[in-house]
């Protein structure tokens, strides 16, 4: 039965939770006090950045780094579309750096998934989070890296392409 | 041809919502010779229409509607949430029917009652709703083909001690049939079927009524409030049309079938000097006994690839843990039947971050799935009801749902998960993922079926206790929920009561 609409609107409705507490217990000003990550100032250290940030949620081994780059462009763009979470990046950013002490983006492998892991259940977190992962498993990068083709109607499906080619079940008996 | 009708006509039955409920009712009375307008909210796509991707189809035909509390997932299209349905017919047992007098009250907060009607007396509409449907293994349709994701299920079903397990029982065609091509195995099926291999009333009852020239389908057409008269008759059904005008369809019956959350609205939001709490409520049971299944997934990491991505969404049950054993310490049984995912509900539905989850997505194709459906117990905090304030962009009451997971159900999906967890690993998988999937797709209740008038909203046909000529048409009748996936029930019970409203009508006694 399920598919991608279920949690889509999962998401949805998720990221609705955060926007009302972001505007109401983090401020507005406060969204917008900083702006290192922020979604209006892209530069190739910010989104370099931001893409070490969805490699440590969702590592893949020998997934191109564009992938990434490429993520981190369409979540950067929902943010900026949607004022609930306008500055998300930069409330992110500025509470990994406070975690750290430091700069989290220059930091080693070590220290920046102990802050990732000390803040993840922080809704910036939870809200980059699962705006990353709604881009990254629709990407076709991803796709190609995982082995999954999408769709299938254009070759006439899988009924002549290996639908039921198991082999290596143990026999009955 | 598709009929035209007066919207002061008072000779015809309206019938709102186009889904499995609606449309099959509707088509069994055209083809009766009753005249018939259907009123859908959602617009009529065709399979051009139908793309192999999940989000552009939710946004084509996904209901998406402002609601508050859990996800309820249901489509606003013609041919409603058959459009999405995987396409698995169990049927309910003898004792399914029985629920009360089988498990007794669980506790003080359950509302169980058995059905005011038996498997026997549904069976020939079974077999009516199973042809219609073409389901796969029944009325001489070949089974449907065993699958990688089915393959998998089965031998470690068997591997476990399993014995009912079969691949077929889905109304999904493994050959041509009526019209109608065979599975190529798209996989895609919760997308819309691309060809239209699975049953949907979109491209059949819908286009079957049609040629009868007795009935009117009118899509984008969202039902607002149904009128009645001073004797607190249904005179008609007020709608909003797609250009955004108000209009009433005056009728001679009316049916709702539009899923649950839009029957219990359009019940409630009809309130009147007459019924101060909404039509078909003066027992307070419009909204309440909201079931929607104990529902789990389950996926096995296995030592070799599965590709399930290239396999029919779910196409194989196992019914061995169907019956009630009390003895698993819960109440009634649970189906469990293959699932395939595409890697983002994977990534999702395990949920959390890092290399523990993503050991799963990058492992996609040695992934076998499984999707659990089991019996939910009715409870009366379970419910449905209008926002006090709240309105939405048709100015209707916002509806709220209020949801929880019995006991019964947790227990349930606790012995769910270690049984499937053991048919996977019976074969060497190395890794496992399983859980609860917090949504409603399979949704019942709420204007329940009851042999009592206090203790539901119909009667054992579908007809309000309160009022004569209004009748529920989907699922929302179910008086307790069974295990079974609800679509073929409803299908059955519509046609039932289509045979039902006709007999009445030749005797002038609607």
């Amino acid at each position: 039965m399920n598919d991608k609409q279920t949690t889509r609107r999962k998401f949805l409705v998720a990221a609705l939770t955060f926007s009302g507490m972001a505007t109401s217990s983090l401020g507005i000003s406060f969204l917008r006090s900083s702006a290192a990550w922020a979604a209006d100032t892209d530069s190739s250290d910010n989104l370099a950045a931001m893409g070490r940030l969805a490699q440590l949620l969702f590592p893949h081994d020998g997934l191109a780094s564009d992938v990434y780059a490429e993520v981190v462009g369409q979540v950067l763009a929902m943010t900026a579309a949607d004022p609930a979470s306008h500055g998300l990046l930069n409330v992110a950013e500025d509470a990994l750096n406070t975690a750290l002490g430091g700069s989290w983006a220059t930091a080693g492998e070590a220290e920046q998934l102990a802050a990732v892991t000390a803040l993840q259940n922080e809704a910036f977190i939870v809200g980059i989070r699962e705006m990353v992962r709604w881009r990254l498993y629709d990407n076709a990068g991803l796709w190609q890296h995982i082995n999954y083709p999408g769709s299938s109607k254009e070759y006439g499906g899988y009924i002549n392409r290996g639908f039921d080619d198991i082999d290596w079940l143990p026999e009955e008996g | 041809m598709a009929q035209r009708y007066e919207k002061n006509d008072s000779s015809v039955v309206v019938i709102i919502g186009s889904g499995a409920g609606g449309a099959t009712l509707a088509n069994e009375l055209a083809q009766k010779g009753i005249d018939v307008v259907c009123l859908e909210a959602g617009p009529r796509l065709t399979l051009a229409d139908v793309v192999n991707h999940g989000p552009t189809m939710d946004q084509r035909m996904g209901w998406h509607d402002k609601r508050e509390g859990p996800l309820v997932w249901i489509c606003k299209t013609v041919g409603g949430t058959t459009m999405r349905w995987s396409g698995i017919t169990p049927l309910f047992q003898e004792h399914e029917f029985k629920a009360l007098s089988t498990y007794g009250q669980l506790d003080s907060g359950t509302t169980l009652i058995d059905w005011p009607l038996t498997l026997k007396e549904l069976r020939p509409y079974y077999d009516k709703a199973e042809d219609k449907m073409g389901v796969a293994g029944t009325h001489d349709i070949p089974s449907f083909p065993e699958t990688n994701n089915y393959k998998v299920m089965a031998a470690g079903g068997k591997r476990v001690g399993y014995k009912e397990i079969t691949s077929s029982r889905v109304a999904i065609n493994p050959v041509a049939r009526n019209g109608r091509p065979g599975c190529q195995q798209l996989a895609f099926c919760n997308s819309g079927c691309a060809i239209g291999a699975k049953w949907s009333t979109l491209y059949t009852e819908v286009p079957a009524a049609e040629l009868t020239g007795h009935f009117e389908l009118r899509s984008e057409a969202m039902a607002m409030r149904i009128n009645h008269d001073a004797k607190g008759r249904a005179t008609g059904v007020v709608y909003k049309d797609k250009d955004g005008n108000q209009q009433e369809q005056k009728a001679r019956a009316v049916c709702v079938a539009g899923n649950v959350v839009e029957t219990t609205r359009i019940l409630l939001n009809s309130e009147s000097s007459l019924f101060a709490d909404g039509l078909a409520n003066s027992m307070g049971n419009v909204g309440k006994h909201y079931m929607r299944h104990t529902f789990g997934y389950a996926l096995g990491l296995m030592p070799q690839p599965v590709n399930f991505h290239r396999n029919t969404r779910q196409s194989g049950i196992i019914l061995d843990e169907q019956y009630h054993k009390p003895e698993r310490g819960f109440a009634g049984g649970y189906i469990i039947e293959t699932l395939g995912l595409d890697p983002w509900n994977v990534s999702n539905w395990i949920g959390g971050w890092g290399p523990e989850n993503t050991a799963f997505t990058e492992n996609y194709t040695n992934l076998a799935g499984i999707f659990i459906t089991g019996e939910d117990p009715p409870e009366a905090t379970n419910r449905i009801s209008l926002h006090d304030t709240e309105r939405d962009e048709n100015d209707l009451p916002v509806p709220v749902i209020e949801y929880r997971d019995h006991a019964n159900t947790l227990a349930m999906r606790d012995h769910s998960m270690k049984m499937s967890r053991a048919i996977y690993e019976s074969l060497g998988a190395t890794d496992f993922a399983g859980g609860d999937l917090p949504a409603g797709a399979h949704n019942m209740g709420v204007a329940r079926m009851s042999e009592d008038p206090k203790d539901g909203v119909t009667n054992r046909w579908g007809q309000t206790h309160d009022i004569d000529n209004l009748f529920v048409s989907d699922g929302s009748t179910f008086s307790t929920s069974a295990a079974a996936n609800p679509t073929l029930t409803i299908v059955a019970l519509a046609i039932r009561q289509a045979d039902h409203i006709a007999e009445r009508m030749t005797q002038k006694t609607l």
